[in-house]
């Protein structure tokens, strides 16, 4: 047979190649593991063989499966069967990387995959030893997710490892464990140096596999690209990253064992940490922009994780670079779930807004979201902090910013569920024989119940500050913080220099449109009696009388319909949660910062709560987050929307994002797209913080609702984070679809 | 007290109806029929009870309400008697299921400038503003140029879109509180204007004329509608005239830019206001109808171009 000549594969007939790989990666999650209600955190499924699936619940609170390594077993040091505690948690996790298989794809310039939660082999997850039954009847009675336990959610500064790589970092741990010579610093370093240990062997061993690959790859291309990888990986065992694509590796590595440790591992301001390799490797022309992109896609394609591009450095000066587009391009290729959101303010390069609404209108895919950088700083700074840190804080989660290295923040843990807290003021009043009913009283009941809410949150948290340490130290984050080895303190327990607890509220529609309701229909028209009321919403509405007057409720103009009694609750409703959680910091002195926001919860938050007063049935999931309820105007006007959201912002740095759909027909050229940048632009100068935005073709939609294996590839903005329709539970595309049809 | 008119929908972040983020405001009544209108619900003068059967729950509450007795229940479904019906709007305050609609309402000015100016922050941003359509603006022509004052006095951009067919001393009156015309020029052949829209396009071609007479900016659209003119031919003559009147301005001296002023675009049918046809009782006669494809609208600009027009697609 003649020698058959081998085609070099383009950078962008890798990317499809990959996305195909990753198609096949999902449809096998789907299959083996069902609904997934939150971030495709691009986890590959372990070998059929060594694959073992237990039952977890998702961040929606559907059940779902996980997928475990059969042969691992952690150690316990605890009577429960748990394992607590830093040295224990750094043994475990490195023993975990040490037969965690490898995973070499020669179509990437990456190497490394991740197969699985290492939370998931935590049971029991809290040490049963630190009892706070003490607090469970307050948080039990408002259905508080009161942040105890919770992990990740801050930032890592990523130039500690590049600047660093592993070998630095272990001597860093060295030389500070004969500084720090408690038992507290001791534990922590011996858990910090089995995490670094544990990467070491992960990586070398990848490195070992791709030689390997290497030598019986037949294909010239990918058999220099296998040894490039071995190449890069073996220095990376110890070394610091020194090129562009050395530093793609370096961060994939991190970010993948992040998402194992406790699904941890934001990017942030990427287009900032990569930008002097990325200069560095242009100005020696060993770097294209097309080879650029390529890297960033192959490491997206491993790590959906949340990033910042553009936006103010701390002077105020923007920094958005060549860089910035190319993230934003990779991620337009891709045409994956990825997580990058454009920074939007009054110094920020514009372009960088106008190439995001295009994409964002050419992909469909809710890619990019958009980030009102100037709001954020300045509230920020309204908890006494110079603006100049606000504008250092980086987007990495969700809805959510942190200081790289410099903050804790328990960011999107803490929930007051304010439709479970209206409740509980509802059933205090009517059961009260000493009153009349009436709204203002409810109020007042509603304010009692939410200061007690939001003291209960700060009590909890105080406890969560007080032992999580001791319970799931944040190892790999402290690893690339400022502060953590240095001190000898993880960072929940004084290793970082700022803490500043988030507290969101979530489903301020649901009881702005229920006060509301009540007050027009109970007491300016007297259609309803209290009694009435209350045995409808026993009775969820029961018979074709309730029908008529859960619609009659629903009637009632609501919150974001733009001047009616709704939009004016909404605006005392976050003010006055906000007020409660800026009166006082926690009895321990921590300061909380609210936003609104409900993320995938939305559903879980709503089966804790009865039917509303706004014609919501029992158990339906709560608003989303501060937007207005599906059918909130006839027209669904998207300035009313912005005006509305823009008018409930806390205020104080965090966010309360605006979810907003678009019909793909409403641009049909480059003037219509401008108009979009100006809804987002001003949505932000009236003091909005972030937008999450989808561009969904409704038809495709309800096909893809009613079959998701006929559109597979379709990906929807959820909420703070991007997944493909067909992994959402038929309850979390139900909410997607409402949004559209309503 | 300001002037009351008659409004039927007030639609925010309206992007396709003039420059930036508009607000446009539909004003009831029209002379024209065309068959394939997009807001049918726009040309009876007075307001008019919608009905949407697959939101009815059959409460009843509805005949009950009705002192004219245009509903009945037969048999448990719900009848809907339009031609007893006085829009009294009764039965629309007690159909929660929202079923019965009531469009058309008696408005003054203030509190449309209420909704208005709620925008104002977006209309700054955008270089947008505020649009009447219709229906057509010109026959509340009154009521209409109060607004437009109002809103010119707010230092709001003011636009029109008009069907062109109303007397020239209504729609000169609108003149000096509007920044924009958008104006409709269906079809050249008067005696297939006449069965396509039920009146004379002569009118409308002289308005156009007299329009172009003066000095403000124009847009003509052609609502490009497949059996009704989307043929080479019909538009050819119409960008014929449409160049004709570009001619006329430069030789006035007046107007700016490239095309002195006047700018030309091709709007593709949509079929959306199905349902409001049926809510409204009124035959739909474009069920059979599908929006003309990509190609055939690039087709029909490069017939524009041909004639010294550069049309734009919307």
């Amino acid at each position: 047979m003649p020698p058959t000549t081998l085609k070099e594969y383009t950078y962008l007939e890798r990317i499809e190649k990959l996305r195909a790989t990753k198609m096949r990666h999902t449809e096998e999650k789907w299959q083996q593991l069902g609904s997934i209600d939150m971030d495709d955190h691009a986890i590959i499924l372990p070998p059929p063989e060594s694959r073992k699936l237990v039952n977890v619940v998702s961040g929606s609170g559907i059940p779902m499966k996980d997928a475990l390594f059969k042969e691992f077993v952690p150690e316990s040091n605890h009577a429960s069967g748990g394992f607590f505690g830093p040295r224990i948690c750094g043994e475990n996790f490195r023993a975990l990387l040490e037969m965690h298989p490898v995973y070499v794809d020669p179509i990437s310039s990456l190497a490394g995959g991740y197969m699985v939660n290492f939370m998931s082999y935590r049971d029991p997850a809290w040490n049963p030893d630190l009892d706070y039954s003490h607090l469970h009847e307050e948080q039990r009675k408002y259905k508080l997710h009161h942040g105890i336990g919770a992990v990740q959610h801050f930032c890592q500064d990523m130039t500690i490892g590049f600047e660093l790589g592993w070998g630095g970092i272990l001597e860093k741990i060295h030389q500070y464990r004969k500084v720090n010579t408690d038992d507290e610093a001791q534990d922590l370093y011996d858990g910090l140096e089995n995490m670094v240990l544990g990467f070491r062997n992960w990586i070398g061993r990848n490195a070992v596999t791709a030689r390997e690959m290497a030598e019986k790859e037949k294909h010239p291309q990918l058999r220099r690209n296998l040894i490039e990888m071995a190449d890069i990986n073996e220095r990376l065992v110890t070394e610091s990253p020194q090129t562009f694509r050395e530093a793609c590796q370096w961060m994939l590595w991190y970010q993948m064992a992040g998402k194992m440790y406790n699904m941890g591992g934001s990017l942030g301001r990427i287009d900032q940490f990569l930008y002097p390799y990325y200069e560095r490797d242009k100005e020696r022309v060993i770097l294209t922009d097309e080879e650029a992109i390529f890297h960033l896609a192959c490491h997206f394609v491993m790590d959906t994780s949340y990033t910042q591009l553009g936006g103010p450095d701390a002077s105020g000066k923007d920094t958005t670079n060549a860089l910035s587009y190319l993230v934003l391009e990779a991620a337009h290729r891709l045409k994956i779930p990825v997580n990058v959101g454009v920074c939007v303010g009054e110094n920020v390069d514009p372009n960088l807004l106008k190439r995001g609404v295009a994409i964002l209108f050419d992909a469909n895919t809710g890619i990019p979201k958009f980030l009102g950088v100037d709001r954020t700083s300045e509230g920020f700074a309204k908890n006494g902090y110079p603006i100049e840190l606000g504008r250092q804080r980086a987007y990495s989660g969700c809805h959510w910013c942190a200081i790289p290295g410099r903050e804790y923040t328990v960011n999107d843990c803490v929930k007051i569920n304010l439709a479970a807290v209206f409740e509980v003021a509802v059933r205090d009043m009517v059961s009260d024989q000493n009153i009349e009913p009436s709204v203002d009283e409810l109020w007042r009941r509603y304010e009692k119940h939410l200061q007690r809410a939001v003291e209960v949150v700060a009590e909890s948290l105080d406890f969560h500050m007080d032992h999580m340490y001791k319970v799931f130290p944040e190892l790999h984050l402290d690893l690339l913080c400022h502060g953590p080895i240095e001190k000898g303190r993880d960072a929940s327990h004084g290793g970082v220099e700022y803490y500043n607890l988030c507290v969101d509220g979530a489903g301020l529609a649901t009881v702005a449109d229920s006060f509301a309701a009540l007050e027009q229909r109970i007491e300016k028209e007297e259609r309803l009696s209290w009694d009435e009321l209350m045995h409808l919403l026993e009775t969820d509405w029961a018979g074709a009388d309730g029908e008529r007057a859960r619609l009659m409720m629903k009637k009632v103009p609501r919150y974001g319909s733009g001047g009616s009694p709704a939009d004016e609750y909404g605006v005392r409703i976050s003010q006055t949660f906000t007020n409660f959680v800026k009166a006082k910091p926690t009895p321990k002195g921590f300061n909380m910062i609210p936003g609104i926001f409900s993320w995938a919860a939305t559903i879980l938050l709503g089966k804790d709560v009865g039917a509303t007063p706004n014609g919501r049935h029992t158990k339906a999931p709560i608003s989303h987050g501060p937007t207005p309820d599906p059918g909130f105007r006839k027209d669904a006007a998207p300035t009313a929307l912005a005006i509305a959201v823009a008018s409930v912002q806390p205020g104080y740095g965090n966010t309360a994002p605006m979810q907003i759909e678009l019909d793909p027909g409403l641009s049909r050229n480059d003037e219509d797209l401008e108009k979009v940048a100006d809804l987002i632009k001003t949505h932000f100068e009236l003091g909005g913080t972030q937008i999450n935005m989808n561009i969904l073709d409704k038809k495709k939609l309800l096909e893809a609702h009613e079959d998701p294996s006929k559109h597979p590839d379709l990906i929807v903005r959820v909420t703070g984070f991007s997944a493909y329709f067909a992994s959402l539970s038929p309850e979390m595309r139900q909410i997607v679809v409402d949004r559209i049809i309503s | 007290m300001s002037k009351m008119g008659v409004v039927f929908h007030i639609q925010r972040f309206s992007i396709h109806d003039g420059p930036g983020i508009r607000t446009t405001v539909f004003l009831k009544s029209c002379a024209m029929s065309c068959f394939w209108c997009h807001n049918p619900e726009g040309r009876h003068p007075h307001p008019e009870i919608q009905y949407f059967q697959d939101r009815c729950i059959a409460c009843g509450e509805c005949v009950k309400a009705c002192p004219n007795h245009a509903h009945e229940m037969q048999n448990g479904q719900h009848i809907f008697l339009r031609e007893r019906c006085q829009a009294s709007s009764e039965c629309v305050e007690t159909c929660y299921s929202n079923a019965l609609e009531l469009t058309g309402k008696h408005m003054r000015v203030e509190g449309i400038m209420e909704e208005v100016l709620r925008d104002r922050a977006f209309y700054e941003s955008s270089n947008g503003g505020v649009t009447l359509s219709g229906g057509e603006p010109a026959l509340q022509r009154d009521f209409a140029r109060e607004l437009l004052e109002r809103c010119k006095g707010e230092g709001i951009h003011t636009a029109i879109e008009t069907c062109g067919y109303s007397r020239w001393q209504d729609l000169e009156a609108l003149l000096p509180v509007t920044d924009l015309i958008m104006m409709d020029i269906k079809l050249m052949t008067p005696d297939k204007h006449q069965v396509a829209t039920g009146n004379s396009n002569q009118r409308i071609l002289a308005n156009a004329r007299r329009l172009t007479l003066t000095d403000k900016p124009i847009i003509f659209r052609t609502p490009v509608v497949p059996t009704v003119n989307d043929s080479q031919e019909e538009i050819g003559k119409i960008v014929t005239f449409v160049r004709r009147l570009m001619d006329l301005r430069r030789k006035d001296g007046r107007g700016t830019g490239e095309s002195e002023g006047i700018k030309y675009e091709l709007l593709p049918f949509h079929k959306l206001a199905s349902d409001k046809y049926f809510s409204l009782g009124l035959e739909n006669k474009v069920s059979n109808i599908d929006p003309p494809t990509k190609e055939k609208m690039l087709e029909l600009a490069n017939v524009a171009k041909r004639s010294g027009v550069d049309a734009r697609i919307r």
